[in-house]
């Protein structure tokens, strides 16, 4: 019988009641017959050769990880660790979230997506989504039945392949010891359209270019802890900082433009994100007992277009419903 | 009235009294009889957010900032914003009318619609015709930031 993988993945601190959540969690599913239950310490943190990371990618049944991270951080943290797989469809929403939509690319713009990724799907929740661990529980016995039903769908092509592989160790020990805290940043492929805007404005040597001519982030550890400059920068918001404490550079779902009101902060006198940016990036450099760069000669973002066009928009902005 | 500015956003038509003075950020501001300046949103600002129904503030009365500080935030049915110090200064008090009914602000944004009063020096701010040569310089910008979002 098919099983799913849960691999719930701890908070990197020591509250307690975060880790009274993951405890009541694992408590409930040790004994779900359709589950085999593992624990890792903080999936962020994981090198890619610690022990946590080995079993992670030695699953390659159906997975679900759970994790104190938004899920798209969850997603993309696996991707790098070589934790490959379609992203499935959760149920639990943050009461804020107001919308659930995919928020892939907003235009017909090439994506990277994900490389060599296989059939099987992984979901990925946050902790942060459900207030009491029966929330969580329930979702993953929802993701469970979803699995084993698909198995009996397939069944008359019953040929074991892609069984998960059996849990290697004991149910309750958690996979490795606490690795040491890590700062990087993980880069969603399904919006990335490989642009090399972060190589070029990266200054510690953080991303990189594999032979085939993707971008990566190719020197996790040269990225300079706290500084998320370089999310800022990217057009397509695909490079995510999944512990950074502001929502959207931490891969916070519903940021589909025409999901989001207008943000008119800016213009009411909030440093823009490319002026942050540059601030960031000179404040690591000087750190780093390295001289700031300031601003480079950036294109202007948009092309003005003649001024009776322009002077629609303000009208057109009556008409939308945002 | 000692009369006043107006500037096109498109077709809509925004009124600038002259009798006060106005921030960068699309403020205006107006020294009350007791020395505090009072500040609210210029007209270009409440034609951008239209409908506000919500206003918050993150601090109290009294309250010590430099200008550009984060002092709070605006919603309306359209727009988000978060609310910046137009000068340093002390901000006295809140219009407790406007935080209870932030419709006021579209309503009678000049008059009973003000934000906020401080004390400090209000001499970085400009008058009605500069304000307005500062939304012509700047109208250009301010379209495509809002057009990349709409996008």
């Amino acid at each position: 019988m098919k099983k799913l993988t849960v691999v719930i993945s701890e908070s990197p601190g020591k509250d307690p009641r975060k880790r009274e959540l993951e405890a009541n969690i694992l408590a409930a599913l040790v004994g779900q017959p359709d589950v085999a239950v593992s624990v890792v310490p903080h999936l962020y943190d994981l090198n890619e050769d610690h022990a946590g990371a080995l079993f992670l990618r030695s699953v390659n049944g159906p997975l679900l990880v759970l994790a104190w991270l938004y899920p798209r951080g969850i997603h993309w943290t696996l991707d790098r660790l070589g934790v490959k797989g379609r992203v499935g469809q959760t149920q639990l929403k943050r009461a804020s979230d107001e919308d659930d939509k995919n928020d892939g690319g907003k235009d017909d713009k090439p994506r990277l997506g994900a490389a060599n990724a296989p059939a099987r799907t992984i979901w990925s929740l946050d902790f942060q989504d459900g207030d009491t661990a029966e929330a969580h529980v329930q979702e993953i016995i929802r993701v469970a039945a979803q699995v084993k039903a698909a198995v009996k769908l397939s069944a008359a092509e019953a040929v074991p392949v892609a069984i998960s592989s059996p849990p290697i160790q004991n149910l309750k020990s958690k996979i490795g010891n606490p690795p040491a805290r890590r700062w990087y940043p993980v880069i969603d492929y399904s919006r990335c359209a490989n642009c090399m805007e972060c190589v070029d404005f990266c200054l510690f040597g953080v991303y990189g270019v594999d032979d085939a001519g993707r971008i990566l982030v190719e020197s996790a550890d040269n990225c300079r802890k706290g500084c998320p400059a370089c999310s800022r920068v990217c057009p397509e918001n695909a490079i995510v900082f999944p512990m950074h404490r502001t929502p959207a550079l931490a891969g916070a779902p519903g940021t589909k433009p025409g999901d989001l009101k207008l943000d008119l902060s800016q213009l009411f006198g909030a440093p823009s994100a490319l002026d942050l940016a540059d601030k960031e990036r000179d404040a690591e450099l000087v750190k780093d007992g390295r001289e700031a760069v300031g601003p480079p000669k950036r294109q202007p973002c948009c092309d003005l277009r003649p001024k009776d066009a322009l002077d629609k928009l303000m009208d057109a902005l009556d008409g939308e419903r945002l | 009235m000692a009369g006043e500015l107006v500037f096109m956003m498109g077709n809509f038509r925004a009124v600038f009294p002259a009798d006060r003075r106005y921030a960068a950020n699309h403020t205006w501001a107006r020294t009350e009889s007791g020395g505090a300046v009072r500040f609210g949103l210029s007209a270009y600002a409440a034609r951008l957010l239209q409908e506000v129904y919500f206003l918050e503030w993150s601090m109290d009365a009294g309250a010590t900032v430099r200008e550009k500080d984060e002092i709070g935030a605006i919603e309306s049915a359209k727009a988000n914003a978060a609310l910046y110090a137009p000068m340093a200064g002390i901000i006295a008090r809140f219009n407790d009318a406007a935080m209870a009914d932030p419709s006021i602000i579209n309503k009678d944004g000049y008059g009973d619609g003000w934000l906020f009063e401080m004390s400090g020096d209000a001499s970085g701010t400009m008058d009605a015709p500069a304000y307005v040569a500062h939304l012509e310089a700047s109208w250009a910008k301010a379209q495509a930031l809002l057009k990349g979002q709409l996008r």
